[in-house]
């Protein structure tokens, strides 16, 4: 099932705007490899979903899957052939925004190649560049 | 003689966001070092120069500027967003035998037992917290798993560490594991009937209110 929130404040947000690059969430925090996006977007609850189960199903039992970015962000649609007005859409979907530079999923306990592979995968599904990450001596 | 890297950097004068793109464009890192009470300077240093350093593992450098060599502690070093070039980097003015605080790196060598079992091996920390004399602060640490068992773990007590070194983590915590890969849970069919919508707070408060 797509994630969402458990308690909100609010039913409904402004769309906002994305500007500039990670500055928190940009490095590898628990696995070897990760996964980091290249260019503003949001991914939704659904999309996380179906990466976690493509990932998943590609390491499976040889390393750990984290994901580091969660759809906190209501996204409103208006339902299909009904006029303009009557106020503000009704919550539709639930998405993760997401900057240049954030972190998305990590893995550890993973060879290289599984790892470049899975991530493969994983990079298929989502909406924006990504980039393969690795843990190196001298970096962060 | 040291075995300590050389760091030769050039003072400047002028600071500021725009000058230190400038610098970064033209090849060079802007810096500052501190320290001992003394007054903090602002240097720039080559970049051919610093990062061989910052990518061997160094903490400690015989820090030139104008003509006096100081050693120094690379207390923190500030990347880009994407990691790919050092932005800034922070020295500080330390002696051989002064006890500092910093962070080394843990490395794990060797293939576990557990993993060849089918285990997954999970490091929880990458980094020590250790608390030792420059001369005797490590590049890295390195712990051996070729021991490691399925539901084993290597905890901060079992670290060989150099001597007259400590760390601020406590003993009984776990660095390294080998655990058993689980299956995630299935989704609970209520749980998904009742979470088609979450919960809104301070909604119910209204409702009544009004």
């Amino acid at each position: 099932m797509a994630l969402m929130p458990k308690r909100v404040k609010h039913r409904k947000s402004q769309r906002g705007r994305i500007k500039g690059n990670a500055t928190r969430g940009n490095t590898l925090a628990f696995g070897d490899w990760g996964l980091q996006s290249l260019e503003p977007g949001t991914i939704t609850g659904k999309t996380i979903e179906a990466c976690r189960i493509a990932a998943m199903q590609y390491i499976r039992g040889e390393g750990k899957l984290y994901i580091r970015v969660f759809p906190h962000k209501p996204v409103t649609a208006r339902p299909l052939e009904t006029r303009m007005g009557k106020g503000k859409g009704e919550p539709d979907r639930w998405v993760a925004v997401v900057k240049p530079g954030t972190v998305l999923f990590e893995i550890a306990g993973a060879s290289h190649d599984a790892a470049r592979d899975c991530f493969a995968r994983v990079a298929h599904k989502l909406p924006m560049k990504v980039r393969l990450l690795q843990r190196t001596h001298g970096t962060h | 003689m040291s075995d300590d890297p050389k760091l030769t950097a050039q003072r400047r004068d002028s600071l500021g966001s725009s000058v230190s793109r400038r610098m970064r464009k033209a090849g060079q890192i802007p810096g500052s070092i501190y320290g001992h009470k003394q007054e903090a300077i602002s240097f720039a240093v080559s970049a051919d120069d610093l990062n061989p350093i910052i990518a061997s593992g160094h903490k400690v450098v015989d820090f030139e500027i104008d003509g006096s060599v100081d050693k120094a502690l690379i207390q923190d070093v500030q990347w880009n967003t994407f990691s790919t070039y050092v932005q800034h980097v922070d020295l500080l003015r330390v002696d051989a035998n002064e006890r500092v605080s910093t962070s080394v790196e843990i490395v794990v060598r060797g293939i576990s037992p557990g993993v060849l079992a089918g285990g997954i091996l999970e490091q929880i920390h990458h980094e020590l917290p250790i608390e030792c004399p420059v001369i005797r602060l490590p590049e890295q640490i390195v712990i051996r798993v070729t021991d490691l068992k399925m539901g084993g773990a290597i905890h901060v007590s079992d670290i060989p560490l150099p001597t007259d070194c400590t760390t601020t983590l406590p003993p009984e915590e776990v660095v390294v594991h080998v655990v058993e890969p689980r299956k995630a849970p299935e989704p609970d069919e209520n749980e998904i009937a009742s979470s088609a919508e979450p919960e809104v707070v301070g909604a119910k408060e209204e409702d009544s209110e009004e």
